[in-house]
């Protein structure tokens, strides 16, 4: 199961509980609060809020749901609605006209993404953040605001004429929709992901959005001075926006945006910023339009950066799945090295433990004697612990996990755990270690697996010539900036073009998977080295790898 | 036990289990040689001496299999037992078509490797008593002159005096001479002795 179908799974399951009552609550709440803050920012003597976010909070809560779930929720808003809306003085006619609106805004929002995305929607691809835009935040706030404004007009609430009403409604739902819902799908794909994050992210973060706000702050929500403001000052927040939607994914670009919006209105509406300079009317229309204008491009650059950071996760997870699988593979074709391996030091326990058997027997045991013949146990079997704490490291399933590492220490433990496989095909080792190697950054048990799978590469290659000639040379040097490993062998060589080799499922042997060397150049790639593979004049096949070292020496 | 300190040589190139078998042998009574690899074991060793020799399979550059056929060009012919931590059945039989006692795996029982070690050292032992009647008999042939040789031919192939003589053109009275002597010079003093004496000279029908 990949990562993006186990997030997808973690959403689902909140909304599919039995009990509805902790997504009904939320939503309810949710309700609430937006309502709240729509009439924070609604302009005094204008009655349409400029940001109406519940109906988008609603909608957002749809997407994410099962169409199953809807009606739950849109129940779930009615009492948020009830309360929020009947402090205002509205008449309860009006009211409830208005919940039937909202509902409609966030239902036709909803349906129509669904009809082209059938499961909760995800903002991390174009196609869904294009459908999420045309369904969600133009076509359902434009069709429900005809019907807002023919209840108005049927209920007969203030004197607006229906146009007029329609042409207040769309701007402010679309802002709304623009603003909010992509907030709320963006909160719920992060935590159902459920992402490690580093302290340097965090204060990132934190720097980001106390600078945005204090640029917001300067810009929007500072006192007007006599002269009007260049045009200049409307950009101040862009690059905040913009280093959060390359730094911070989703969820950082919806909230650095959301709090633009609201920094923006609450400017105007307490009569701050360059927005506040017209009439209501004119005022609301300016900053939707501008808000608007930032909310789309930055909305799908976010998006294009979540698709390619999502094919990089999905290739990490799957390139640790195969490197898994090859692991086991590779383990059944190491364990009769790996037998050896344990089978010395247990034949090292049990004949010195029957030799101090017969010696006591005899009568013939000198205390030096046995002392000696324990100290021996003890050497095996710690020699037989260290085998299996290899292989435990090796066959371990983790994250990838990137630390500083030697390259000479990692041949080294590869060659420990293969001695017993190159022993048995009768294969000489010639090591070649660099005295002084920089270190490389890599996944320790990757490169391992890396070089344990040129290494028994290279001794099946020779088990076609004569035991003598069965030499393996491993090999490390530096260049600047970078850390070679060679592995060659004296075998025949490969018949193919060398690139032939690292395609997936190409294998010379029987019972090959033909997946070592694509997963070996796979792991390579991530670490930003190379590998690839030559010819020895005289026979025999080189493989060189070459990892970008760190400064330190 | 053995009270003859009987001599047996270990070669495995993991020094602890070399100190191991060592041990072992040692608790059992025996003499013990070892080597760490097969080019150390050919540089010291004494060739034919008696005793036998516990071999781990696979010793680095050359394997136990390639010392075993090493021994026999060289005439050594201790009998081998060879230990692995792998026993693969192509080199076992391999091993024992070649004449090993043994092939046991890792990690190997130490009542069965000494019971291994107890067979080897009872055909070594068996061998070279046969080797050296072969000689003692061998350097009684040498005494025989060609005619003695004639009649001793005669005899073991079931001729009578008679007809030895009819074969060689002469009397049968020079041939019951010739035959005496020659029955002494072998030092038998029937021809069932003749006979037994005559077939361990005689090379075994399998080679």
């Amino acid at each position: 199961m990949d990562s993006h179908a186990a997030a997808s799974g973690r959403l689902a399951a909140l909304f599919e509980r039995p009990s509805w009552v902790a997504p009904a609550l939320l939503v309810a709440v949710g309700y609430y609060l937006a309502a709240r803050l729509g009439f924070a920012l609604t302009l005094k003597p204008y009655p349409i809020s400029t940001l109406w976010p519940p109906n988008a909070l609603l909608a957002g809560a749809l997407l994410l749901a099962p169409a199953s779930a809807w009606w739950w929720l849109l129940a779930a808003a009615l009492p948020a609605h009830l309360l929020a809306e009947l402090q205002s003085g509205v008449p309860t006619a009006m009211v409830l006209g208005w919940y039937v609106s909202n509902c409609s805004e966030a239902l036709i929002a909803a349906a129509l993404v669904r009809a082209f995305v059938p499961e909760p929607l995800r903002l991390d691809t174009l196609r869904n953040g294009g459908i999420f835009l045309a369904g969600a935040a133009l076509a359902a706030p434009l069709v429900s605001s005809f019907l807002d404004a023919a209840l108005v007009r049927m209920i007969g609430w203030g004197e607006t004429g229906y146009w007029d009403l329609v042409d207040k409604r769309v701007f402010s739902n679309i802002l709304a929709q623009l603003t909010i819902a992509p907030l709320v799908l963006a909160w719920a794909a992060l935590i159902a992901r459920r992402p490690a994050a580093s302290l340097a992210r965090l204060v990132e973060a934190g720097a980001l959005f106390l600078g945005l706000l204090g640029v917001c702050l300067l810009v929007f929500d500072a006192p007007l001075g006599a002269a009007h403001p260049s045009p200049a000052v409307y950009y101040a927040p862009l690059p905040f926006l913009l280093w959060a939607a390359v730094r911070l994914g989703p969820a950082g670009t919806t909230s650095a945006l959301a709090l633009m919006t609201v920094a923006t209105i609450w400017g105007a509406v307490h009569g701050l910023g360059p927005f506040a300079a017209h009439t209501p009317q004119q005022t609301a229309r300016d900053m939707q339009f501008f808000l608007i204008a930032v909310a789309v491009p930055l909305l799908l650059l976010a998006v294009a950066l979540e698709e390619r950071a999502r094919a990089e996760r999905d290739s990490r997870e799957q390139r640790r799945q195969l490197t898994h699988l090859s692991r086991v593979a590779m383990l059944a074709e190491l364990s009769g090295g790996i037998a050896h391996e344990l089978n010395q030091p247990l034949t090292a326990i049990l004949s010195n433990a029957q030799a101090a058997q017969h010696f006591l027997a005899n009568k013939t045991a000198e205390p030096e004697l046995l002392a000696e013949i324990l100290q021996d146990i003890i050497l095996a079997d710690q020699r037989a612990g260290d085998v299996i704490a290899r292989l435990r490291a090796l066959f371990k399933r983790g994250e990838e996990r990137f630390e500083t590492l030697d390259a000479n220490a990692l041949v080294r433990e590869v060659l420990a755990l293969t001695h017993g496989d190159l022993t048995t095909r009768g294969v000489e080792l010639v090591l070649r270690l660099a005295p002084r190697l920089p270190d490389v950054r890599g996944d320790r048990v990757q490169l391992q697996q890396l070089l344990l799978n040129l290494v028994v590469n290279a001794a099946e290659a020779m088990s076609v010539i004569p035991q003598q000639d069965r030499l393996l040379t491993v090999q490390t040097l530096a260049t600047a900036g970078r850390v070679h490993i060679n592995v060659v062998d004296r075998g025949p060589g490969f018949k193919v073009a060398a690139e032939k080799l690292f395609e997936a499922f190409y294998t010379t042997k029987p019972q090959g998977l033909g997946l070592g060397l694509s997963i070996s150049r796979s792991i390579i790639k991530a670490h930003g080295g190379r590998l690839w593979a030559s010819n020895r004049r005289g026979g025999g096949a080189a493989f060189l790898i070459t990892l970008p070292s760190t400064r330190s020496n | 036990m053995s009270s003859a300190r009987e001599s047996v040589t270990v070669l495995d190139d993991d020094v602890l289990v070399l100190r191991a078998l060592d041990r072992l042998l040692q608790s059992a009574g025996y003499a013990v040689e070892t080597y760490s690899s097969a080019g150390e074991f050919l540089r010291r060793c004494a060739f034919d001496a008696p005793g036998c020799i516990v071999m781990d399979l696979s010793l680095p550059l050359m394997s136990g299999l390639d010392l075993q056929h090493a021994l026999a060009m060289v005439s050594d012919a201790r009998p081998l037992v060879f230990i692995s931590g792998h026993g693969t059945v192509p080199s076992s039989v391999e091993a024992m078509k070649a004449g090993a006692v043994d092939f046991l795996t890792k990690p190997v029982d130490g009542e069965k490797l000494l019971a291994a070690v107890r067979a080897a050292l009872a055909k070594d032992h068996a061998a070279r008593e046969q080797r050296s009647e072969q000689a003692s008999v061998t350097a009684r042939l040498c005494t025989l002159t060609p005619r003695e040789r004639e009649v001793l031919a005669g005899v073991v192939a079931g001729k009578l005096n008679k007809q030895i003589a009819a074969e060689l053109g002469t009397a049968e009275k020079t041939i019951k001479v010739h035959r005496a002597r020659m029955m002494r010079k072998m030092e038998v003093g029937s021809l069932a002795e003749l006979v037994r004496a005559w077939t361990v000279t005689q090379p075994p029908l399998a080679a």
